[in-house]
Order: C-alpha cells, then sequence, then structure tokens
C-alpha cells in the first residue's frame, strides 16, 4: 500500500473580504496521485497554484470540499489523528518559538506525539542537522538556515514515515541547501517517503523521483522526472567546426539521432572540431507544460 | 477518539503552558503581587481602617475580593496571551497538525490557567495576611477552605476558556486588548470586589446581581470569611453554568476557527 494516496480532492473558498468578496474560488480541482514508500514526490507549480492548499489539506488543516487523501490507507477526514501521528510537516513560514529553546521546542514537541523520553532521538536530530551547539538557544538568536533546519528537526521528531516539505529550502544559503540535499536523500534511504513543494526547479530535479506539476488548480502531469524531461525538452548541441566560424547551435529530439541531424544540416564528420550536448531540465519541461 | 485518552500529548500542552509562564514571572506572578500590595495598602490599611463591611474590617473583606480579582484577570490573560503570541509566531499551527484532541488543547490551556491565577491567588492571600497581621497582629482565618478551593478552581477555569475563546475570535491586538479593557476589567471593578452591595441602592443591587463576575467573587468571599452577600449555593451553581457554558463555546469555537498565524 503506498504510504500517501490523494484521491480526486478538491477544494473551493469562498472570499469573504476585498472587491471580490462572495465569489468562490477553486483551489484544486480534482488532483489525484499517489507517493510510493521511500520516494521522493515533487508537487511544483506556479504561485497560487493549489499546492499549499493541497498541503494543508495533506495535513488536516483544511478539510477537501470534496475527494479525499489517504495515509497509509486511513482517510485523512474519518481519522485525522492517524494522519497527524504518521506524517512530519515542514511548513513554509518559520514558527519563531518565542519562549523555549530548542531542546525545549522539540521535548514538548515530542510529548505532543505521546513520545514521553525522546531524548535519544532529539539528540540524534540535533546531531544530524548540526543543531547541538544551538540547542539551549532560542529561535529568535538562530540564522535563518538553522531556523529552517529546526523546522526540520521538529517535523521528525516523532520519526514519521511521511515527511511533507513546503518550501523547505526558501531562501537558504546553498552550503545550507546542500546540507538539507543530503539530510533528505538520507530520510529517503531510510524509506521514508517526502512530499516536496519548492520554486527551485533544480533542486525538484536533483531529489525528485517522481513529479506533479500543478497549475490553476489542476494536475497538468505527474510521473517521473527523468521521463517529464525527456518527453517535453530537446537536447542542445553546439558543434564547433574548422571552419573558424562560430559554433553551429541546434537542438535534438530524444528520438532523433544526431547523425541524422548533422546530415540535414550538412554537417561532414570530417569538418567538426568539437561537439558539445547539454539534457533538457525540468524547467524547460515545466514551462511548456505550463503553456499547454 | 484514541486522542481523547492519550492523555500524554495533554500533559505536554499543560507542562508547557506553566512553563511559558514560569519564564515570564516578573510579568505572571511579581506584577500582580506589586498591584495587590498596593491596592492593600491604599484602599485597606490607609483609606479603609475605619471601615466596617458585613460584620468584617474592611481589609479582610478586600482581600478575598482582591484574590479574586487577580485570579480572573491571570486566568484570562494566561490563555489569550499564550494562543495571540502563538498566532503571531506560528506555533498555533503546530498545535493543529500533532495528535491533540480540541478537549486536550481547552483543559491544557484553563488547567494552566487555573495554576496561575490560583498562584497569583494565594500570593494575594498571604500579602494580604501579612498587611492584616502588621495591622491588627492576627491572621484572617479561612472560613471554608472546600468552598475557596471550588471558587478558584472555577473561577480559573472559566476565565482561561474565556481567555481561549476570545484570543481565537480576535483578529487583532487592539480586539483582545478591548475585550479585557471594556469588558472583563469594568465588570471585575463593579462586581464587589471593593464594595458589598449591601450598601448600595436597591437599583443598583439589582445591576450588580446581573453581573456574572459578582458570583465568582462573592463564592471566593464566603470561603475566606464565611460571610457574602448572596448565599453560597447560588453562586456555586451560577458558576458551575458558566463553566458549562464556556466550555461548550469554546469546544465550539476550537472546531470552526482557524489555527493559522496572523
Amino acid at each position: 500500500m503506498n504510504p500517501l494516496i490523494v484521491d480526486n480532492v478538491k477544494k473551493t473558498y469562498k472570499i469573504k473580504v476585498g472587491a471580490a468578496a462572495g465569489t468562490t474560488v477553486e483551489a484544486v480541482r480534482g488532483v489525484s496521485f499517489e507517493v510510493k514508500p521511500g520516494e521522493v514526490f515533487g508537487l511544483l507549480g506556479p504561485n497560487g497554484a493549489g499546492k499549499t492548499s493541497l498541503i494543508s489539506i495533506m495535513t488536516t488543516l483544511e478539510k477537501p470540499t470534496d475527494g479525499d487523501v489517504r495515509v497509509f490507507g486511513e482517510s485523512v477526514l474519518k481519522n485525522p489523528g492517524f494522519t497527524k501521528r504518521n506524517i512530519g510537516v515542514v511548513a513554509q513560514e518559520v514558527v519563531a518559538s518565542g519562549f523555549f529553546d530548542l531542546e525545549e521546542i522539540l521535548t514538548y514537541h515530542s510529548g505532543y506525539y505521546g513520545i514521553k523520553n525522546n531524548q535519544k532521538r532529539i539528540n540524534e536530530l540535533l546531531n544530524r542537522l548540526n543543531l547541538t551547539p544551538h540547542k539551549h538557544k532560542m529561535m529568535r538568536q538562530l540564522s535563518g538556515g538553522m531556523k529552517r533546519r529546526m523546522m526540520i528537526a521538529k517535523a521528525m521528531v516523532h520519526s514519521p514515515k511521511v515527511l511533507l516539505l513546503d518550501e523547505p529550502t526558501a531562501g537558504v544559503d546553498v552550503e545550507l541547501r546542500n546540507d538539507l540535499w543530503k539530510f533528505i536523500r538520507e530520510l529517503q534511504s531510510e524509506g521514508v517517503s517526502i512530499v516536496l513543494t519548492t520554486h527551485y526547479l533544480q533542486e525538484a530535479e536533483a531529489l525528485c523521483d517522481r513529479v506533479g506539476i500543478i497549475n490553476k488548480g489542476e494536475l497538468k502531469f505527474c510521473g517521473q522526472t527523468k521521463d517529464i524531461i525527456k518527453s517535453l525538452t530537446q537536447k542542445r548541441v553546439e558543434v564547433t567546426m574548422n571552419n573558424g566560424l562560430e559554433p553551429v547551435k541546434f537542438m535534438v529530439g530524444q528520438d532523433q539521432q544526431l547523425g541524422d541531424i548533422l546530415k540535414s544540416h550538412h554537417i561532414e564528420m570530417r569538418d567538426i572540431v568539437d561537439i558539445k550536448t547539454a539534457e533538457g531540465s525540468l524547467e524547460e519541461a515545466f514551462i511548456k507544460v505550463l503553456q499547454v | 477518539m484514541i486522542e481523547k485518552f492519550n492523555l500524554v500529548p495533554f500533559f505536554f500542552l499543560l507542562r508547557r503552558e506553566c512553563h511559558r509562564f514560569m519564564k515570564v514571572l516578573v510579568q505572571t506572578i511579581i506584577t500582580p503581587l506589586v498591584s495587590a500590595s498596593l491596592y492593600l495598602l491604599i484602599f485597606g490599611v490607609s483609606l479603609g481602617a475605619q471601615m466596617q463591611v458585613s460584620e468584617s474590617r474592611y481589609l479582610a473583606f478586600l482581600i478575598p475580593g482582591l484574590m479574586m480579582m487577580g485570579l480572573m484577570n491571570n486566568a484570562f490573560q494566561n490563555s489569550s496571551s499564550s494562543i495571540v503570541s502563538s498566532k503571531f509566531t506560528g506555533d498555533l499551527e503546530d498545535l493543529a497538525v500533532v495528535p491533540l484532541s480540541r478537549e486536550h488543547i481547552i483543559w491544557a490551556m484553563s488547567l494552566a490557567a487555573v495554576i496561575r491565577g490560583g498562584m497569583v491567588a494565594l500570593i494575594t492571600l498571604a500579602a494580604g495576611e501579612a498587611f492584616y497581621y502588621i495591622q491588627y497582629q492576627e491572621f484572617v482565618s479561612i472560613a471554608h477552605p472546600l468552598w475557596l478551593v471550588y471558587f478558584m478552581i472555577l473561577g480559573g477555569l472559566v476565565f482561561g476558556q474565556l481567555g481561549l475563546i476570545v484570543a481565537f475570535w480576535a483578529k487583532t491586538f487592539d480586539q483582545l486588548s478591548a475585550i479585557g479593557a471594556f469588558l472583563i476589567l469594568p465588570l471585575t471593578y463593579l462586581g464587589g470586589v471593593f464594595l458589598s452591595i449591601e450598601n448600595l441602592h436597591p437599583f443598583w443591587q439589582v445591576v450588580s446581581k446581573m453581573n456574572p463576575l459578582f458570583y465568582f467573587i462573592n463564592g471566593l468571599r464566603y470561603g475566606v470569611l464565611g460571610t457574602a452577600d448572596i448565599p453560597v449555593g447560588t453562586s456555586a451553581a451560577l458558576v458551575l453554568v458558566a463553566f458549562g457554558v464556556l466550555y461548550a463555546i469554546a469546544h465550539k469555537v476550537l472546531n470552526r476557527v482557524s489555527f493559522s498565524r496572523w
């Protein structure tokens, strides 16, 4: 059984304030997908696409207007407690927690999951996320990157098998981003299923086994990351010839043979000095999906 | 349903709430102690030195009133400030995604309010006893300790729940402070903290009896002094009804409101 099944979820909101008050917005329009064990699934889409609404439904913060989400087979609507015990959530915005230090926050958070003595797990997480030297600091004393790491520690304190990461690397520096990628891969290797929303498509390409691209509340594409790149993008080829002119640049479809393309451009092999090729990217595929 | 019977999350939230107010002791305990001491000194020792109310010295009459005033204010502030600050920092969203039931949240917040309010009430009692001893070389004896405990617990629970309801309802700090300043504070002052309604015109006696806080203050006063403006049974029953009504409202509010940050 797949750890997370999103089944034809719809969400409509009624706007309560402002000029559009009273109008209904369809934030999510019948989205379905599944996340497999130990998989990193990227939920991608532009701002306002419906990603955060979906995450809110998966985490029981919102109820779907129609459809359901099942965590290890249990409905989030019928058994929200089961969902809460089995998922970890890293929210988009950092939680500041003004009164307690990191160790205290993690101790209380463990308690909310019914875990009385969780010091070993807390120490392990602080250590793995390089937060041990800061464990007696308040959240406000931490840098932005440390706060992000702390958010992940909090989400993992009860060792959930499903982790929802809502833009975990927004605004963090390259070094920290690489550390977080490493940690996400470690979690994946431990069998944790991860749903990742991100605006950094390079990140999704590097981390996600599969992606779902959502736009205006509809799931436009769902499948293997490498498949979407292969099906929607072309290789870039740059051929330098011995005639001293600028290199010739052209695109090659995934099913086309390079030899045929060279022939169609009347390029003889003996005239070629260098050939550079670059695969298409998820970003290109993403843009194509949104243009449809 | 399972969440309701697993008490570990409840105890951790209760512990966190108590830990939170213990971290800001000056604000939560010392400030109310200073305020109560000033009231005791100015109204009880100085202005009220020659006054007698319901067969008691005015200083003795004032002590239970100040105890209940401190208890109600601090119980209200404990739950309301905890929720409002959590709305501000985003902590409140955490409570929504962890397996804490609505009952856990209401009871943990309310009991923490009882503990903070109770501490303030007992410290006020201790300060009052000290002032009384200095003035009259004797202590005020507690007439009915069980009634005292009853009204302290119910008072803390009711005002803890009220703070929770108001804090979830409030969309701004202004709305929250308006409830405190324009509703709770006037009702507290007019509820018999400083005066007995027997000294009022019959019209104002009727008005006072329409003030729900009057029954809390009178009940606690009966617990300490053994005398009150109305029978203790009436106060006890009305306080219990207030608890039931506010619990039902708190439950409804928690099922409907958003736990999102401001």
